[in-house]
């Protein structure tokens, strides 16, 4: 070791972890396609267009207003 | 024959405005709307702190921590991305050493919060640290000082 040299820090026992309010990508996800509407999207999804409410609960931070939705939006998809 | 002809404009009125139906290529769209609702998602703030709030959020930000202390960086996030990738990188001394690099997948979408934290049971050795957290290309970083 060259004089002046500071010794490496043992760094072997660190420990870490991490977390997010974002889901991990496993989760199911729909980009909005051109087109689309709540009611599609859920017919598409659940098999049942009445079930846009799940969507739209899930999304709040997205969609202000339910009867206006972009596409490119990339909406969560709760399990049915 | 006339007469049914409100009753049924009054039924086409009401389906058509029954909420979640109205579809999303609508004219008049703003364009600037849907240009942010694409907008990939990137890191917009870094927080550090010793402690995490409920949302995920640093309670107590500071840059200034003890050798016990476990150290929370919390990479705020804006935009739209189903399968993006967070990297956090812990440096110690200009970066001279790595002390962890952890990656956690998100889906982002709106604001989101990931945190990372370490800890160091030994105690963390006194110095100046980094950490540099990188998603889809963008890259913030924060200096910290264990005293």
């Amino acid at each position: 070791m060259a004089k002046g040299d500071r010794p490496k820090a043992d760094f072997s026992d660190v420990e870490s972890g991490s977390s997010s309010t974002a889901p991990s990508p496993a989760g199911r996800s729909y980009t909005v396609q051109k087109g689309d509407s709540l009611s599609k999207i859920a017919k598409r999804e659940y098999g049942d267009a009445q079930q846009w409410r799940k969507i739209y609960e899930a999304n709040r931070d997205l969609i202000a207003n339910p009867d206006l939705i972009y596409p490119g939006q990339v909406f969560r998809i709760p399990e049915a | 024959m006339i007469r049914r002809y409100p009753a049924v404009l009054l039924l086409a009125a009401t389906i058509l405005a029954a909420p979640g139906c109205k579809k999303s290529s609508d004219a008049g769209t703003p364009a600037t709307a849907t240009e942010t609702a694409t907008a990939q998602a990137s890191i917009t703030e870094i927080q550090l702190g010793r402690h995490l709030s409920a949302d995920k959020r640093v309670s107590d930000a500071t840059t200034k921590f003890s050798p016990r202390d476990t150290i929370y960086a919390v990479a705020l996030t804006q935009g739209s991305s189903p399968n993006a990738t967070v990297t956090a990188r812990w440096t110690y001394e200009d970066g001279g050493q790595v002390v962890k690099e952890d990656s956690r997948s998100i889906a982002a979408s709106g604001t989101e919060a990931t945190e990372f934290h370490i800890s160091k049971p030994s105690g963390w050795p006194k110095g100046k640290y980094r950490v540099t957290l990188t998603l889809n290309g963008s890259t913030e970083s924060k200096d910290f000082e264990v005293k």
